[in-house]
């Protein structure tokens, strides 16, 4: 490839945001309802008119696409509209809620992180062997099994059953002084023994599926002629394992965590809703169960965003994992 | 002199979905302190398997070795792994054919070279430095400062070689194998990297054994030569009397494959007809029978036996070359 | 692939999903107590606890063996026509963009890209949302509608995985040798993919149609969890949400179709994961 290579890419990611977004505002314009029956109920015809304006649903599709776009652009993400029409800024939710999701998933690629890579070591290290087999064969079972099975089973007998922690609910980490006004439960406590079971649930089939990626790699990097070189330094094999042989394995295993982050949005969205965690997943399930199409422009472009961010991270970063992945690319 | 190597019927097998692979079939060799052997063969003839053998680096499950290997007064083939571990890098240490493939592509020259000189010697970080400094001039590094920080893919292939030469010298190997160490660079890199090995052998007083298929490499750099062909040594001697009197066929054979400036235009290059016999089918007789101009019925049916004569010249062969009958 | 050169995990697996499929045909006729008739006399009884109600029932008195066995149905058929509508739409875009190239490629790929972008479930949800609503909020869509609409979905879903894949394997495979040749004696265009590039690509779609079943099994159940699915049928997925509530009283409701649908997935992900490792061992020969 050319040197104008990262601007394409750039123009394709961009690409990405426009479509899904444009995507959805077509979708919405072209529900078997129209918005305005939706959410506009003055019986007034000349009212009526106004608040349709407004709205910008009496724009064509492209218009009022564009017209969503150029707010958004503006820091504008749109409302929720109720009946009035009253509106009430996307923005406000997103600043309350997107935090608590990414807590979420920061823990879980955290947790998934942790245990896939040693235990993906271990594995390709003993390729063939009973270790292998165990790890390999569990961890499949368990990337079959949906997170949300897994989090109905944990909220019942941990959570309701055992009562170890409780089944559902959020407290945030750092107490504010209405927290404490109100006695919500608050600080590093409490919001780790709520976290505890979302977590897990989400990232035990994470876990099972980034132990495999890494396995492979591993497999392929311990023939290299490298690791024999390293060996016979006189190295133990623990520090070649992890000196040697997992930077240059971890290429897929990283990139596919990165780009896993959007994916991880739709997992959380499922989680949070049975663990009545306030986050944007349940956020956005709030939204579409109430009609709030604007808003979900709005998520969708976030998350959109989300999508471009970490691509364009893995693109930057590949390079100073592997300085092989640079000249690959040329 | 004592020796430093001895290797005592030495058998390498492998498990392949064809059957038992035999790559290293009864070698019998010794080195001493300080002495320098070429093994020289086709590729296919055992020789990388045999050097990485006798320094216990096979290590995949399907690999099994029979015989004895003594280095340095210690037999390292009944050895717990952690005492043979520690004879690599500090008794002996390895270079590799190919430094792109052998030098590890995402770490820095610098923490590759001192990682041994800091697990293994227990430097401190600015110590291992200054070493390694020291070394990257041995090998005749130019601004050795700034190839500490580079990556491998910065650097020319013969800068690459160099700097793996660097990483098995840190620390002070008493033995180096060199397994092909010209053959993945440049005509003009090669010369001076065998110099290179050459000089370094004398100035640090090592055992060297010299891994090659081009029998013109050995020529100027070892003391002795070691032919190998289907896993045995064929022929063994010191280098000017093997070179100087020729017993075995396949090594007339690889010498006259050499190409060589004197010989005319004109003439095509001699290789040598057929192929290595299947490994894991061993025949009864000489395995070079198939191959061999001067091949007799005896060849075919009668495994030759390795036969001393004058000046420590051996060789496998019942119709030796330049000896009357 | 011979039934009997598979390992005993992928046989089990083949075993239950011929089960599954089974009841998916004879259910119906299997004679059973309806998922509607609920028993009084017998509310939350336990797993294995009755002859009349071997997996027992959930805290209404609905028999779980007949609601699971009748619930095959739904779940599977969902899947499997996604999958296979979207396979098609998917992999014909696929081949035809990769065959192509150029603009039509460029196009074809950026569209996968932006449906890639969002999250399945995000994407299903929105889609059913949307697609299923009436003006008035209080009026149920009817359920042949939202059956129709959850396809649909399902489908929008599969289309970029699968063309994604047929994409990748069509541009190998149109740089070989056999397609360079047909392509230089005059072969029409059509006749190439047909003939040349079709049967190759196959095998790679096949394999990941497996695994999108399975996706696509989960997507449901989630859907129905979130309250979007199939409200008054008896997929797996809404038996799921119906027993949410009240698990104290009969936990091992839950149990029954959580097993039942984990099962069924790990058992596509296994055939998936089967076929696509012979397909690389095969790749790997040429």
């Amino acid at each position: 490839m050319k040197s104008t290579a990262p601007l394409q890419r750039l123009v394709q990611l961009l690409l990405v945001v426009v479509g899904s977004t444009f995507f959805v505002s077509i979708l919405i314009r072209l529900l078997p309802v129209g918005l305005e029956d939706i959410y506009v109920v003055n019986p007034d015809p000349v009212g009526r008119a106004k608040e349709i304006s407004d709205l910008g649903l009496d724009l064509n599709p492209f218009a009022f696409y564009f017209r969503w776009l150029s707010g958004f652009f503006r820091g504008d993400f749109g409302s929720y509209v109720y009946p009035g029409p009253t509106l009430e800024p996307v923005s406000e939710h997103i600043t309350r809620t997107l935090p608590v999701t990414l807590q979420l998933i920061v823990y879980v690629q955290i947790v998934a992180l942790a245990f896939a890579i040693p235990l993906g070591l271990v594995s390709a290290y003993k390729v063939g062997t009973r270790v292998d087999r165990v790890i390999s064969n569990g961890l499949f079972i368990f990337s079959s099994v949906p997170s949300f099975v897994i989090a109905l089973l944990l909220a019942f007998y941990i959570g309701v059953q055992l009562g170890w922690v409780p089944p559902l609910g959020y407290a945030p980490p750092f107490c504010s002084a209405e927290d404490i006004d109100s006695a919500t439960a608050c600080g590093f406590g409490e919001h780790f023994k709520l976290m505890v079971l979302p977590v897990v649930s989400l990232s035990i089939p994470l876990i099972a599926s980034y132990t495999r990626l890494l396995r492979t790699d591993v497999i392929a990097t311990l023939r290299e002629d490298f690791v024999t070189m390293a060996a016979s330094k006189g190295l133990s094999n623990r520090r070649i394992l992890w000196t040697h042989v997992f930077r240059p394995s971890s290429i897929t295993l990283f990139t596919s965590a990165a780009l896993n982050m959007g994916a991880l949005v739709g997992g959380a969205l499922v989680i949070e809703t049975i663990f009545s965690i306030p986050g944007i997943g349940f956020e956005i399930a709030l939204a579409i169960g109430s009609r709030q199409y604007f808003a979900l422009q709005a998520y969708i472009a976030i998350i959109a965003f989300g999508y471009v961010f970490f691509n364009v991270l893995v693109d930057l970063t590949v390079g100073l994992i592997d300085p092989r992945a640079k000249e690959r690319r040329k | 002199m004592s020796s430093l190597l001895s290797l005592k019927n030495l058998h390498i097998t492998f498990d392949t979905p064809r059957g038992q692979l035999a790559a290293v079939r009864g070698v019998d060799l010794e080195l001493l302190a300080g002495e320098s052997l070429g093994v020289v063969g086709e590729s296919g003839s055992g020789k990388t398997v045999l050097s990485r053998a006798s320094m216990g680096l096979l290590t995949m499950s399907t690999a099994h070795r029979t015989g004895t290997v003594i280095f340095d007064g210690q037999d390292l083939s009944t050895a717990p792994r952690d005492t043979v571990r520690s004879t690599w890098g500090t008794g002996m240490a390895m270079i590799f054919q190919d430094p792109m493939t052998a030098l590890n592509p995402v770490r820095r020259i610098g923490s590759q070279l001192t990682e041994g000189l800091r697990v293994r010697l227990g430097m401190s970080k600015k110590e291992a430095r200054g070493r390694a400094i020291e070394l990257l001039k041995l090998v005749r590094i130019p601004d050795p400062e700034k190839a500490l920080r580079k990556f491998p893919n910065q650097l020319s292939g013969g800068m690459r070689q160099r700097v793996m030469i660097s990483i098995a010298l840190a620390c002070n190997p008493k033995l180096l194998f060199a397994d092909e160490p010209t053959t993945a660079l440049d005509v003009t890199v090669q010369a001076q990297i065998l110099q290179l090995l050459s000089d370094l052998r004398k100035e640090l007083n090592m055992s060297m054994v010299l891994v090659t298929h081009d029998l013109g490499v050995v020529a100027g750099h070892t003391d002795k030569i070691a032919v190998m062909y289907a896993g045995e040594v064929v022929e063994y001697g010191e280098t000017k009397e093997l070179f100087a009197n020729v017993r075995m066929p396949y090594t007339e054979a690889l010498l006259n494959s050499i190409p060589r400036l004197d010989q005319k235009s004109s003439g095509r290059m001699t290789v040598i007809e057929g192929r290595l016999p299947d490994p894991t089918k061993p025949e009864p007789g000489c395995a070079f029978a198939s191959r061999c101009p001067y091949v007799q019925d005896k060849c075919r049916t009668e495994h030759p036996e390795l036969q001393q004569s004058e000046n420590g010249h051996q060789f496998r062969c019942h119709f030796p070359l330049g000896v009357a009958k | 692939m011979k039934f009997k050169q598979m390992g005993i995990f992928s046989k089990a697996c083949v075993v239950w999903l011929g089960l599954v499929m089974f009841f998916v045909v004879f259910g119906q006729f299997i004679p059973l107590p309806k998922p509607t008739d609920f028993d009084i006399e017998a509310m939350g009884v336990g797993l294995f606890d009755s002859w009349k109600h071997p997996l027992g029932t959930d805290s209404n008195g609905y028999d779980l063996l007949s609601n699971a066995i009748l619930g095959a149905r739904p779940s599977m058929l969902i899947s499997l026509v996604s999958v296979f509508i979207g396979g098609i739409i998917g992999s014909t875009l696929g081949i035809i963009a990769a065959y192509k190239r150029g603009k039509l490629d460029y196009i074809v790929n950026t569209v996968f890209n932006i449906v890639l972008s969002i999250p399945n479930l995000v994407l299903g949800l929105a889609l059913v949302a949307v697609l299923a609503t009436n003006p008035d909020p209080n009026i149920e869509v009817p359920t042949s509608r939202r059956v129709f609409v959850i396809v649909l979905s399902l489908t929008i879903v599969i289309v970029p995985i699968l063309g994604r894949i047929a994409r990748g394997a069509t541009l190998s495979w149109s740089n070989r040798e056999f397609v360079v040749a047909a392509r230089s004696m005059g072969m029409k265009d059509s006749k190439i993919i047909i003939k040349h590039i079709v049967p190759n690509v196959l095998p790679a779609i096949y394999a990941v149609g497996f695994l999108a079943i399975g996706v696509v099994i989960v997507v449901e159940g989630s859907l129905s969890l979130l309250g979007v699915g199939i409200v008054d049928g008896v997929s797996w997925g809404s038996m799921i949400a119906r027993v949410r509530g009240d698990l104290e009283f009969a936990p091992h409701s839950m149990l029954v179709p959580v097993t039942i649908l984990a099962l069924t997935v790990i058992a596509c992900n296994q055939l998936g994961d089967v076929l696509r490792s012979r397909l690389d061992s095969r790749e790997g020969r040429l």
